[in-house]
């Protein structure tokens, strides 16, 4: 325990020396100096090379960048897909930078929800059981996994779509079902990629004013796009540029 | 604020965290997940699910449609020969089974096992029970115009000898001693007779009543309990009648069969040394030299056993390759088949990792799927097995035992083939990295 202490972001802010600048105690997400490299053939390839940076709770951020940026990797990192090859990631006072496969999966299970452009529901399944899912996964008894999932449909307007299967929704009913999915083990933190992507202006809209409504009832939100428009709704902007971050604004 | 904002707030941000269930190496809510998913992915492939099955099916079948008819002849064989007991052996001078020509010359050169030997048997040997005499000859028996070949004519004395064969009279009596010695011709007849030179006569019309053995008339006392028959020969085909008749007929040339029955199986092997000391006394046998012949053959109806043991040993043998062999082919198929399985949907097991899903997750969901083809395919296999069963014992005249115990190896051996050929299959979809996973289309 004392060795975690040592190297928790708090402590390491303080010793002299150190280069990363100030960062907040209460950070949902601390990232220090992350590195992250690709063997391709002989070739090392750095897709970041040394990114810091600190997201407190309750923030609404978005990431942006081109493609190749290394914006998808940075994602990949904060929804504890992946692992970072050096550097430090703190995620809600949890060092998951050098977390096993289960370790993350559990991690992902409490900590993050995901939204994908491509919605990513499993076809065959109902709305209510796809919300079920990450449940499941948490080991939630059926009874209490069933309550929670229709609050989290009728949360985004879903109450009289729950046994429908994604074939029978539309895309925005389905981004909504997907956002449900996302929320409804309450993740510290929700992380979208390019959750309009696959959608038109009018349901995009809707959606990110969706993305509002969960944030103004306490939710952090972290939405990675290359869209500038979708990037504007948040409150803080990353750009991430060559796989470093260019600039790190807040606009509202 | 509305109203709703807050009920809203309530549902996700500032809801308390869920209670979970304790961790354990199965979560039982992800297990259960997994046979649903197992069930809905066979539902959804029924073709391919079916052509999956048919390797299971057939090994399976095979196994269960053979053990099924053995079992069936086995049980047969038990209780016709548990009709005479482990109590009973006897001395005669050629075995029941004899296994080349060089024995059948040898035996031949025996002497004939006699009424003295009998005597000598009955007199001498303490731990026997009952000591009786019996002699057989093929013969035809007539009444009227009616007549049945190859007919069993078998002369015993004492009539206790109705019991140690394990014979009970359905009507009638028995000789009485005095009859038996008398040399009357008399006799008490297997159920055959009535069927087939009385026949729709009831059994107890047929007593007093006269037939023709060998061309002599022999009066019908009593009618035997019918025992069926056994390898297709009927053992009612027979016509029990008193050794002095017998030996009236046929003279005393021909070698005899002394019975000996034993009070318990626990007596058996002293009887049997002591018999076998008089015989060899009477023989002039001399120990020490084993390869000479002892010059009788002592035999339970262990030999019986014995031959129909070997015969269906290698039966089962034969049957149990070829279920090998299917159950072999079965699992590679059920093995491909999960490979295509987990490549078809990479993408729904990258979106189960991004949720939450641990290795062993995935690992059990897709054993579960390969388990649970097999499990099927053995389950249609034993019914499959029974019915082929049934069919041949309907068509060919067997008796018919199912067994529980079958069935569920039958299964079991197949779920087992699941889990071998599932193995590697599971074990790939659950090393996915989720991030190529989700990529997948």
């Amino acid at each position: 325990m004392s060795d975690a202490t040592l190297t928790s972001p708090t402590a390491a802010a303080v010793l002299p020396g150190e280069a990363v600048g100030t960062h907040d105690a209460g950070s949902l997400i601390s990232m220090r100096e992350i590195w992250k490299t690709y063997q391709m053939g002989s070739e090392e390839v750095h897709a970041l090379h040394g990114v810091s940076f600190d997201i407190p709770k309750g923030e609404y951020i978005a990431i942006i960048g081109p493609s190749g940026s290394g914006k998808s990797t940075l994602m990949n990192l904060i929804g504890c897909l992946d692992t970072p090859s050096k550097g430090e990631y703190w995620l809600n006072a949890k060092n998951v930078s050098e977390m096993d496969d289960d370790e993350l999966a559990r991690i992902r299970n409490q900590e993050v929800g995901f939204v994908f452009q491509t919605f990513n529901l499993l076809a065959r399944a109902t709305a209510l059981h796809n919300v079920e899912l990450p449940l499941i996964y948490g080991g939630v008894s059926s009874s209490q996994r069933r309550e929670m999932a229709e609050k989290a449909l009728s949360a985004v307007d879903l109450t009289d779509r729950m046994l429908h299967r994604p074939n029978e929704l539309s895309g925005g009913q389905r981004q909504r079902v997907a956002i449900a999915r996302a929320l409804v083990n309450h993740p510290s933190i929700l992380l979208a990629d390019e959750p309009t992507g696959a959608l038109d202006t009018h349901t995009s809209m809707e959606i990110m004013d969706l993305f509002e409504r969960l944030h103004g009832e306490g939710n952090t939100i972290i939405v990675v796009t290359h869209e500038p428009d979708i990037a504007a709704r948040a409150h803080r902007v990353i750009s991430i540029r060559d796989g470093l971050i260019e600039k790190d604004e807040k606009i509202r | 604020m509305t109203p709703g904002d807050t009920s809203q707030r309530n549902a996700f941000a500032e809801a308390p965290k869920p209670k979970r269930g304790r961790l354990s190496f199965f979560r039982i809510t992800a297990l259960w997940e997994a046979f649903l998913v197992a069930g809905a992915s066979l539902r959804a492939n029924k073709l391919r699910t079916a052509l999956t099955l048919v390797g299971i099916v057939v090994g399976v079948a095979a196994v269960i449609a053979v053990v099924t008819i053995i079992q069936g002849l086995d049980n047969k064989v038990a209780s016709t020969f548990s009709s005479q007991g482990s109590t009973v052996f006897s001395i005669s001078k050629r075995p029941q089974i004899i296994r080349s020509r060089e024995d059948f010359v040898k035996f031949n050169k025996r002497k004939n096992v006699t009424d003295e030997d009998a005597e000598a048997i009955s007199r001498l040997c303490t731990s026997c029970w009952r000591v009786g005499v019996a002699a057989n000859a093929r013969e035809t028996v007539k009444r009227g115009d009616q007549k049945m070949e190859n007919f069993t004519m078998r002369g015993v004395t004492p009539t206790a000898m109705f019991d140690v064969d394990g014979r009970s009279l359905d009507v009638g009596r028995i000789w009485t001693e005095a009859e038996g010695s008398s040399g009357h011709e008399i006799c008490v007849v297997g159920s055959d007779v009535v069927t087939n030179l009385f026949g729709g006569r009831s059994t107890d019309q047929v007593l007093g009543q006269e037939i023709k053995i060998a061309g002599r008339p022999f009066q019908i006392l009593g009618v035997l309990e019918p025992l069926g028959s056994i390898f297709g020969a009927s053992r009612d085909s027979v016509a029990y009648i008193p050794y002095s008749t017998y030996q009236k007929l046929y003279g005393a040339r021909d070698s005899i069969v002394v019975m000996i029955q034993v009070s318990g199986a626990e007596q058996l092997e002293a009887a049997e040394d002591q018999v076998r000391t008089i015989m060899r006394n009477r023989r002039g046998h001399t120990a020490g030299s084993p390869d000479d012949d002892e010059g009788f053959s002592l035999e339970t109806q262990d030999v019986f056993l014995d031959l129909y043991g070997k015969a269906t040993s290698n039966i089962y043998l034969v049957t149990i390759g070829v279920a090998a062999i299917s159950l072999v082919v079965g699992g590679i198929v059920v093995m491909n088949i999960m490979l295509v399985s987990v490549t078809e949907r990479t993408k729904e097991i990258g979106i189960r990792k991004a949720l939450g899903a641990r290795r062993k997750d995935i690992l059990t969901q897709f054993l579960i799927e390969a388990v649970a083809v097999t499990a099927i395919g053995g389950a249609i296999g034993v019914l499959t097995g029974f019915g082929l069963a049934y069919l041949i014992a309907a068509l060919i005249g067997f008796p018919l035992l199912m067994s529980v115990g079958s069935a569920v190896l039958g299964v079991g051996v197949s779920s087992l083939v699941g889990i071998v050929s599932g193995l590697w299959p599971a074990w790939r979809a659950a090393r996915l990295d989720p991030i190529e996973a989700l990529r997948a289309e």
